[in-house]
């Protein structure tokens, strides 16, 4: 694929009338290949637009530049066609005499046939046949839109710009507009950058998505790969599990940017009292059973037991609100996969590595692999059931639904089915979904299954759309499950404060371990604060009901506390280290001692247990080994990773992670 | 230790005749060609304090069905009535808010709204509708733009102020057709968070005409569906089952999201869908 467009570091700068300036894009880089359709979404006043009109030639940057096949954009021209939200029709001119004149002015060489041609054949592109000697006046709104489109794209444009072609019209009209345009890109293989802020309308015409950050200075927050075939129907599209994955990415991105602005408009003052270094906390977490601890520690006050006066819960509804809320600190800590303090100190989420330490384990066990229904439905009861049944099935696209590459969803599923012989990249497609997106997709038959916690699999056995088929207590029972994570330099900052917020926690996590309080978690965690849904589907335990059919792989699932379960355990994190590094999710790291001495905060633990008078819980775990009988030798993490069967080609490198440094207050 | 589940939506009125009932409702208008159908056979019934949207294709009957509601029309066949007596002309128990806004634009945003008041009570004592007319600007968050001139507000404020209008005449039933279609992205969103707020604390009974799902699926009891015209009707009544209070990250996170929202997207564009040029 060639290159069309290159924007290579823009940067615009608008002079303000009172003097001095408003930076409103600052470092953009974007490649446009030939034949793609790329989305450019934001909030207002991102510079979405201002991108557009540069890469159009209406307006130029003060620093980088905008190539067009090669050649600098230093004016517009008929090579790059915008088409505004306000149609810019003459409104005496029929819809013939407007695309005439358009390409009169740029093709004034052709024949009056050929020139005849070209009209009509626009005009029939667009579906206007029966409109074509009326006003503009005498049109729909869409229909004027439609015009305006054929009158770009008579003149061959190398490049369709399009600045929110379809805002001004209702929603209804907007749908069907876009299906005509998709299929006129599609046919004619059009290059086309356009703007929006409708994410419906960016999944179904993009190839990709550009997200821009909020002004000043914005830049791409993110870029999505919309990979969902063409050609594409509104209504089919929807049924791919990409579609809403994509369409809650932007929704929690243009959240996100919206949050991060009302939070940089509050002060943020450290508040130091009772020999803590910060009793203000923003605490992230994701609703799931595993929050329990974090619910718990609130409301039964275990945080201002120990000094924590002012603590807020955050929840994010996914644990990629939690990375960014960590790394652009706007929180202080959060419950966790188990993952995912090596992931991110091994640059795992794609930026510079960010130590994250580990002070305490929350939670173990909990998780299941559930299946469609149709599956069962088709015999597939057992792993080999199914990987005789995908076999047979080698033609359907085949997805599993996980939370985050970083938890221990993705690597115990990734395990068990390539222990199983089936190849987790290759057989089966593994995608992050949001929860509750997983169920409906379950339930729509676009995915095989699913590896979550509770309580969708719960839900999933109840509400009759899917069947566990293996609980985690048959690939490693007593496996980390959730672990409180903060940033390495916001640990080294407060580090009072980090023995307090274990000590409330370790003390909840003990509370949660009562099967006596169990009714009363469910009662809490449903409130809409936490998970929002009805008690009786919030489990910790099938012992709670017996003979209702769920959890038939043994138990009990959830654990919370006892004799080496809290404790940070190095073995554990270095287990990780290697199945991240086997799925090429990191590379393996050299200094992987090093990442393991900073990551597992051992000395915090220890300290808080010892306060408390729980010493006993600070006994170090048995060695690893899971379903398979395969035993993880720690002294031999490369040799381990080698040794196992399948995997993808893992480097391994040096983890650049600089020394200790506390943030900044 | 107990928690109170979130509060499910409005009850529909249990026994007793609905606030708002479409029996058999039909509107044919003669033109040189013959007469022209319409809407045919609406029936539909609405309990005090529900919130419902209209949805469908534009040509699908959707202000017609308002102007009989508000009486600006009368129906050919059936009728329309509220708490069991027939809707025959407008009045202060039904106030409409229109994309346009129809606001007086030489006066100020308390001067539309006293306009209102004193258009429908003119014998309460002026104390009153000025207290009246304080309490709704401060409901739509309008209190510090109240001696602004129409002209000087955003559009966003212009809808605010007539909100604030239509309620504070206390109707039974608010009418809302298409209110946030004229507005920004960002601005739709938070009026439509105060337009659920107000209708909280309002208990009022809501029908709203809107082109837009999602604004529906976070808004309304019930979404109504249209047939496309001519000689529409009703096609399908689907329930929108999130609990309240809602918020848009909620309503994502239940299953029946997908659902719901297709079942919606295929009435529209598939089993009615619609080329808006026969329109």
């Amino acid at each position: 694929m060639t290159t069309l467009v290159d924007v290579q570091g823009i940067e615009k700068n608008f002079p303000l009338s009172g003097g001095g300036n408003y930076l409103a894009l600052k470092g953009i880089d974007l490649q446009i290949r030939k034949g793609e359709f790329v989305s450019l979404i934001g909030h207002s006043g991102c510079g979405k637009s201002t991108l557009l009109n540069m890469i159009a030639g209406l307006d130029q940057p003060t620093g980088g530049v905008v190539l067009l096949e090669g050649e600098e954009v230093k004016r517009p021209g008929p090579d790059k066609m915008v088409v505004f939200q306000h149609y810019s029709l003459l409104p005496w001119l029929t819809v013939s005499e407007n695309i005439g004149l358009a390409v009169d002015e740029v093709m004034p060489q052709i024949s009056t046939a050929e020139r005849a041609a070209v009209v009509e054949d626009h005009i029939k592109m667009v579906g206007l046949d029966h409109a074509k000697d009326k006003l503009p006046l005498q049109l729909s709104g869409g229909m004027r839109q439609r015009v305006s489109i054929a009158r770009a794209l008579a003149i061959k444009p190398k490049l369709l710009l399009l600045d929110e072609p379809f805002g001004a019209l209702d929603a209804l009209t907007r749908g069907n507009l876009q299906e005509k345009l998709m299929q006129i890109c599609n046919e004619n293989e059009l290059t086309a950058v356009m703007v929006t802020h409708d994410v419906d309308e960016a999944v179904l015409l993009s190839d990709r998505i550009v997200m821009l950050t909020n002004g000043p200075g914005s830049k791409i927050g993110g870029i999505l790969e919309v990979d969902i075939p063409r050609p594409r129907q509104r209504l089919t599209v929807v049924h791919h599990p990409s579609y809403y994955s994509l369409r809650s990415e932007m929704i929690y991105f243009l959240n996100r940017q919206k949050r991060v602005k009302q939070w940089q408009a509050k002060p943020h003052k450290v508040l130091a009292r009772h020999g803590l270094e910060k009793v203000n906390l923003d605490l992230g977490f994701v609703p799931l059973a595993a929050c329990a601890p974090l619910a718990i520690a609130e409301a039964k006050g275990f945080f201002q037991k120990h000094g924590l006066d002012e603590v807020q819960l955050v929840r994010e509804t996914s644990w990629r609100g939690v990375v960014d809320g960590l790394l652009d600190r706007t929180l202080d800590a959060a419950l966790m996969p188990s993952g995912m303090p090596v992931w991110m100190t091994a640059g795992g989420h794609g930026g510079d590595p960010v130590p994250v330490v580990s002070s305490l384990t929350l939670s173990r066990n909990g998780n299941e692999i559930t299946l469609a229904k149709r599956l069962a439905e088709q015999g597939v009861s057992t792993v080999e059931d199914y990987r005789s049944w995908l076999r047979g099935h080698e033609r359907e696209p085949h997805r599993i639904g996980i939370v985050h590459p970083a938890s221990m969803h993705n690597l115990l599923l990734r395990y068990w089915l390539a222990a199983n012989g089936i190849d987790p990249d290759q057989d089966v497609h593994l995608q992050t979904l949001p929860p509750a997106q997983m169920l409906a997709d379950l339930k729509d038959g676009s995915i095989d299954g699913y590896c979550i916690g509770e309580p969708w699999n719960y839900r999933a056995n109840r509400e009759g759309h899917g069947v566990p088929i293996v609980g985690d207590l048959e690939i490693w029972a007593g496996h980390p499950g959730k672990v409180l994570g903060a940033r390495e330099d916001w640990a080294l900052a407060y580090p009072n404060t980090h023995i307090a917020l274990t000590k409330a926690l370790l003390e909840a996590c003990r509370y949660c371990a009562d099967p006596n309080h169990w009714p009363e978690m469910s009662a809490l965690l449903s409130d809409r604060r936490y998970l929002g849904m009805k008690a009786e589907l919030i489990h910790f335990s099938a012992q709670n009901n017996p003979g209702d059919g769920f959890a038939p792989h043994g138990e009990p699932h959830h654990l919370f506390f006892g004799a080496g379960l809290n404790r940070p355990s190095r073995t554990e994190h270095l287990w990780i280290m290697t199945q991240l590094a086997r799925w090429a999710e990191i590379p393996f790291p050299r200094n992987y001692v090093e990442l393991l001495e900073r990551i597992c905060q051992v000395a915090v633990f220890s300290t808080a247990a010892r306060e408390l008078g729980l010493e006993e819980v600070s006994w170090q775990r048995q060695s690893i080994e899971l379903f398979d009988g395969r035993p993880f030798n720690s002294e031999d993490p490369i040799g381990y990773l080698n040794a196992v069967s399948l995997h993808r080609d893992f480097s391994v490198a040096e983890i650049a992670i600089g020394v200790p440094r506390a943030m900044a207050a | 230790m107990t928690t109170t589940h979130p509060a499910t939506a409005a009850p529909p009125a249990a026994g007793g005749p609905p606030l708002l009932r479409f029996a058999g409702l039909g509107k044919t208008y003669p033109t040189p060609k013959g007469p022209y159908t319409v809407l045919e056979n609406v029936h539909l019934d609405i309990a005090q304090g529900e919130f419902i949207c209209l949805i469908g294709h534009s040509g699908c009957g959707k202000s017609t069905l308002l102007n009989m509601v508000s009486g600006f029309a009368t129906p050919t066949a059936g009728a329309v009535l509220l708490n069991g007596k027939p809707i025959e002309k407008p009045g202060p128990d039904r106030m409409v808010v229109f994309q346009g806004y129809a606001l007086l634009p030489w006066m100020t945003a308390y001067e539309n709204v006293f306009l209102g008041i004193d258009s429908v009570k003119p014998n309460l004592p002026k104390s009153e509708k000025h207290d009246i007319t304080m309490e709704h600007l401060e409901l739509v968050g309008l209190t510090a733009d109240a001696d602004k001139k129409i002209t000087q507000i955003s559009g966003g404020m212009k809808q605010r102020v007539a909100i604030a209008r239509a309620l504070a005449i206390r109707p039974e039933v608010l009418i809302l057709d298409e209110p946030f279609g004229a507005l920004d992205a960002i601005t739709k969103e938070e009026l439509q968070e105060e337009l659920l707020k107000i209708w909280n604390t309002q208990k009022c009974t809501v029908l709203m005409i809107t082109h837009d799902i999602d604004e529906a699926l976070f808004l309304a009891d019930r979404l109504v569906m249209m047939t496309n015209g001519p000689a529409a009707s009703i096609g399908e009544d689907l329930t929108i089952p999130f609990a309240r209070p809602r918020s848009r990250e909620d309503i994502m996170e239940d299953p029946l999201y997908y659902e719901v929202r297709n079942q919606a997207l295929d009435f529209l564009y598939n089993r009615f869908a619609h080329d808006e040029d026969e329109a």
